[in-house]
Order: C-alpha cells, then structure tokens, then sequence
C-alpha cells in the first residue's frame, strides 16, 4: 500500500518536480496538486492524504496556517514543510502549527523520501542540514555558557520516554511499549518537560534534534 | 543669499551718514552757540565800559566848568596881582583840561551826540571868548564891573554849557539803550539760528529714525524668513533622510524576497528537474559526474541567494516578526563571532508598526556589528520591552567598553538617525573596561500600521 501525499506549493516547476520524484518510487502516489494554502485545505479535506508536503509562502493561505488547519481537521494525515528557510525560528513555528518534518528544497532527494516515510509513521524528520545547524547552536551556546547541560538531569527512564515522545509516539503507544500506565508516562512527561524548561512537543522535539536524540 | 550683501553695505553707509550728520550738526550748533555767547558777553561789557567812561568825562568836564567859573571869580576879586595871575593860571588849566577831556569825549563817541557835542565846543568857545575881556582890566575895572560881567555874561553861558551836557549825558543813556538793542538783536538772530538748527536736526531726527526703523524691520523680517527657510530645509533633510531609510528599507525587503521567491524557487525547481534528469539518463559515470556537479553547483547558488536574502533583509522579519528576526540576528552573529549574544523580550504588542519593528531590528544589527568590531566582547544581553507607550531596548555588552562622546562612529550616527526619525531617544553608557550599554527608547505610534506576520 502507497503512501498517498498531497503537494502544495505556489511554483509549477518544484510542485512537477516533486511529483515525478515521488512517482519514480515504489510506494508513493501523488493525490493531489495545490498552488496555495486554501486549494491546499480543500484537497486535503476531500482526499485525506497520508501526507500532505506544504511550502511554507504561498499566496492565499501560507503554509503554517494551512499546516494548523489540516493537522487540526485530518489528525490522521501528517505534515512535511516543504521551505527555502533554513532557520530555527521558522521550524519552530511549522512544529507548533502541527507539522512533524521540516525539509529544505534543495535537501538530497533521498532526505525527500525519507522525511515523507517518517511522517507517515508517525515520526519527526529535519533535513540533516536542519539538524546539523541546531545541535551546533546547541552545543556553542552550552558551551560559551558554561553551564550543566540539563540532560544529565534526567533518569534513564526519562530519556527512554523523551526520546519516544521525541519520535512522535503518544502517551498511549509509549505506555503500552513500555509496560508503563499511563498516568506514570503522563507524570513522567511532565517531570521531563519541567527538567528541561520546555513547555510544549514541538519544543521538545526542537530539544531532542538539538541534543541529536532525533535527527 | 550673496545678492543681499550690498544691500547690507549700503544700509551701513546710510546709518553711518545720517547719525553722523546728526553729530556734526548738533556739534555745529553748539559750538555757533558758545561763540554767539561769550561776543555778546564781550560787546555787553564794551558797551557798558564805554557807557562808563563818557559819562566820567561829561562829570569832569561837568565839574572843570564849574571850576573855571569859580577860578574866573577868585582872579576879578582878588586884590593881590600874584594872587591873580595864579587864578589866571589856574583857569587856563582847567580850560586846557575841559579841551582835552573833549576830544577824548569826541574820539569815544560813535557820532550820534555829535551836534550836541559841536554846540558845547562852540558855547565853550564862546564862554573863553566872553572871558577874554577881563584879563585885559585893572583892578578897579575888575572890582566895578565884575560881578555884572558875571551875571550878565558867564552865568548864562555857563548855565547853557551844562545844558548841553545834560544833553549829551542823555545822548550817552540813548547809546547805552542802542547797544542793549544791538544785545538783544544778536540773542534773537542767535535764537533763530537755534531754532532752524534744532528743527532740522529734529527733521534729519525723524527721517533717520524712520529710515533705521524700516532698515531694522526689513533686517528683521530677512532673519526670520531666513531661519524659516533654514528650519525648513532641516525638516525637509530630514524628511529626505527619513524617507531614504524607507526606501532602502523597503528595496531591500523586494529584492530579499524576489531572491528569495524567485530566484531561489527556481534554482530548487532546476536541482528537482537535475534529480528526474539523473532517473531518466542511461547509468553512465561520466554523465552522472557532470550532473552531481551541476547540482553541487545549483546548491551552493542556492545557500548562496539564501544567505544574500537574509543579509539583505531577513524574511523573519515579515513572516515571523521581530522577536524570531533577533533571535535569528543573535544566532547568526554567534556563530560567526563566537559570543553568546543573548535575547531576552518581555511581552510585546502584536501590532508593532512596521517601521518600529524594521527600526530596533537594525539598531540591534548594527548595534552587533559595533560590538563584534570594535568591543572584544564575551556576551552581549538584548533586551525588549514593552514600557506603557514605549518600547524600550537595551543592548549591554561586557567588551573593553568606551569614553562616551569621544567614540562617533559612523554606526551610532545611523542608530540616532534611525531613532530620531520615530522620535525615539538613545542613551549610550560605556567607561574604558566596562563594556557600554546602549539603550533605546522608542514611542509607540497611536496608530500603529496592520503587521503581517504568519
């Protein structure tokens, strides 16, 4: 069974390009083609792709409120930012809409693939340039700090959980993977967010490809 | 300005004519005055000296002819003859006397007692001549006939004689009358000239005053046209250069974007097209190593246009907003300097005007650029916040710091621009070894335009 993805984006040339790139590969079929957010929303609500690849500046309806509006209305269909910027700030804002990969147009064409698998089960995926450039913010900025790394804080079951959380599993998934109830992973989740002084997934997410927990 | 020179010269030369006509004239008058003075203190005493001086001689001729009466009395009654001849000798003294004291009368006199003075010398002339008879009697003629001949001869002329001084005395007062006359005549052509003098420096007075008060007015008038001109062409520099930061500003946002969009979109869209091209051609190597290069190549050209959008003006900015533009500004000058540059910004209004937002972010930027330049610094604190109706930032930074006033570079000089073209105010703090603390305090507009942020 194929993974069904939806592409939206405002450029003919990359929304073509992308198309035959996915239909070169077993186990991909393209659904359906947008030029902007709203098209983006509509298709998506009529097809429910498995995954939906959104450019982050379309006319319309940018890519971050199209990515909020399918996450919120398709929980099932993930979502791939597809951006030019290769910048924290806009991969914090797509994780906060709802997206789990972040992809940069001009990444290898097998990050493309892999990011859309990854999505599809449920995993967070950056193009390694993406991760690269956060992990060594990360670690300078520990670094000319000077300060413990809060990581060390957390116990060996937090990092297990973290990772997990990191990787996009649900409490429910983690819990039953674990052995755990789950008001122990609720509890757990929470200690962990508190350790690191983070307050949300896409956070913790951020944290975890910046430690390379994820990449 | 250069064609209004001469008109300034030439009002000097008419202030320099006119006030110093007024002097000169003033001057003159008064110096005319004094003269016209002191001569008349001095012809009012000649007057009165020569007034003196006839009457003394009328008084002694007056008396010498009493004397000669008394002298021609004692010669007929005298019994002794050397008696006798001495009151004959007497006599003809006092007759040279009454000669002289007349011509020196005649030579004081100005010719208007003349016929008063002729008649005296010809009564006299008779009175000596009446005389003469008796010198020639003897004793008993003198003694028989003396006291008629006086009666009937000499008293009658001596009697007219001294009428004829009375008269000349009052010719004399007349005189004295005449000169005060002459006095007064000189103080009243004095008090003429007075008059014109003081009517036409008053006039002269007038026109200059009327003249200086129009030259001072138009003077006036030319200062206050000229320093509005003056604020005028500030205002409009400064609109200019606020307009400039604008344009730029905004220029440099279209270009950002069209890299960004166009340029960039398009170079991704190639590296898709170079992707399908690898699929669709036969494995060959030396096909596949072309098509790697020409793909390295597009990627670098396409890290090369992102990096030039973000130098140019970072999309953040306008996509995101002010607070992930810092951000991003700080992450990007560690990495490339090494300092932890730090940001840290309390709560924010959503509708930060465009020009506010564009404002602190190049401050910031520049403000950075300073630092890494100049100030050897480990760490540099951003902060923002929001104060009432103002936005304040403050960038501190712990490098070798500065003595404030002494540093002007061409940095500060653009942030003051910038911030003075929103009103805002900047305060630099810095000491040698102390690092240096800029600070910025910006208004928020009442209005704020709509942002447009994702």
């Amino acid at each position: 069974m194929s993974i069904r993805v939806l592409v939206a984006d405002d450029h003919t040339m990359i929304r073509s390009g992308l198309r035959m790139l996915l239909e070169r590969e077993p186990g991909f079929e393209v659904v359906a083609e947008a030029s902007d957010g709203r098209q983006a929303i509509e298709l998506a609500e009529s097809l429910k792709p498995d995954v939906a690849v959104l450019d982050i500046g379309m006319p319309n309806l940018n890519g971050i409120e199209a990515t909020r509006h399918i996450v919120q209305k398709l929980p099932r269909t993930r979502v791939v930012v597809l951006s030019m910027h290769a910048d924290e700030s806009y991969v914090l804002r797509a994780l906060k809409s709802g997206a789990r990969g972040y992809l940069l147009k001009d990444s290898a064409e097998s990050d493309i693939l892999n990011s859309i698998r990854a999505v599809n089960e449920g995993k967070a995926y950056f193009s390694p340039e993406i991760s690269k450039m956060l992990a060594e913010d990360y670690m300078r900025q520990m670094q000319q700090r000077g300060v413990e790394d809060s990581y060390e804080l957390l116990t060996a079951r937090e990092r297990e959980i973290l990772q997990m959380l990191a990787e996009g599993r649900s409490n429910k998934e983690i819990s039953s993977a674990l052995n755990l109830s789950l008001y122990t992973v609720e509890t757990h989740r929470s200690n962990i967010l508190q350790k690191l002084n983070l307050h949300s997934l896409p956070e913790l997410i951020l944290y975890a490809v910046r430690k390379g927990i994820i990449s | 300005m250069l064609p209004r020179k001469p008109a300034l010269f030439s009002s000097r030369n008419a202030l320099l004519a006119g006030f110093g006509g007024l002097l000169i004239l003033l001057v003159l008058s008064g110096v005319d005055s004094v003269q016209v003075l002191s001569s008349m203190r001095k012809s009012n005493e000649a007057i009165r000296r020569e007034f003196l001086e006839r009457a003394a001689r009328l008084e002694r001729i007056r008396t010498a002819v009493y004397l000669s009466g008394t002298y021609a009395r004692d010669y007929l009654l005298e019994p002794e003859p050397e008696r006798a001849e001495q009151h004959r000798a007497a006599l003809n003294e006092t007759r040279r006397e009454i000669e002289a004291e007349l011509a020196a009368y005649e030579g004081a006199t100005h010719g208007e007692d003349r016929a008063a003075l002729e008649a005296l010398q010809k009564e006299l002339a008779d009175y000596w001549r009446s005389l003469d008879p008796i010198f020639a009697w003897n004793f008993r003629e003198r003694r028989e006939q003396g006291y008629r001949f006086f009666r009937e001869q000499v008293f009658p002329r001596r009697m007219e004689m001294l009428t004829i001084a009375d008269r000349i005395a009052a010719v004399n007062a007349r005189e004295l009358t005449a000169g005060d006359r002459k006095l007064s005549q000189m103080f009243a052509n004095m008090r003429g000239r007075l008059l014109i003098v003081f009517a036409v420096t008053l006039l002269l007075g007038i026109m200059q005053a009327a003249v200086s008060i129009r030259q001072t007015l138009r003077l006036e008038r030319a200062a206050a046209r000229h320093l509005e001109e003056v604020t005028r062409a500030r205002t409009e520099l400064k609109e200019l250069s606020a307009r400039l930061v604008e344009t730029q500003e905004s220029e440099r946002k279209a270009i950002s974007r069209e890299l960004h969009d166009a340029v960039g979109q398009s170079l991704s869209a190639v590296l898709f097209e170079l992707r399908n091209l690898a699929a669709a051609l036969p494995p060959d190597p030396a096909l596949k190593s072309h098509l790697e290069t020409t793909r390295r190549l597009v990627e670098s050209s396409v890290s090369m246009v992102r990096n030039m959008a973000l130098l140019l003006r970072p999309s953040m900015l306008d996509d995101l907003g002010l607070l992930p533009a810092l951000e991003w500004q700080a992450r990007d000058v560690s990495r490339r300097t090494g300092m932890l540059v730090n940001v840290a910004a309390g709560e924010l209004p959503d509708d930060l005007p465009e020009e506010h937002k564009t404002c602190i972010f190049r401050v910031v930027q520049e403000a950075l650029n300073n630092i890494a330049k100049h100030a050897e610094a480990r760490t540099v604190r951003i902060s923002l916040n929001r104060e009432r109706d103002h936005l304040l930032l403050a960038v501190q930074d712990d490098g070798k710091g500065f003595r404030v006033g002494e540093q002007k570079g061409l940095g500060l000089i653009g942030i003051n621009e910038r911030v003075e073209n929103l009103h805002g105010r900047v305060r630099v703090e810095s000491e040698p070894g102390r690092g240096a603390l800029l600070e910025i305090r910006l208004p928020l507009a009442e209005t704020p335009a709509a942002a447009r942020t994702l």
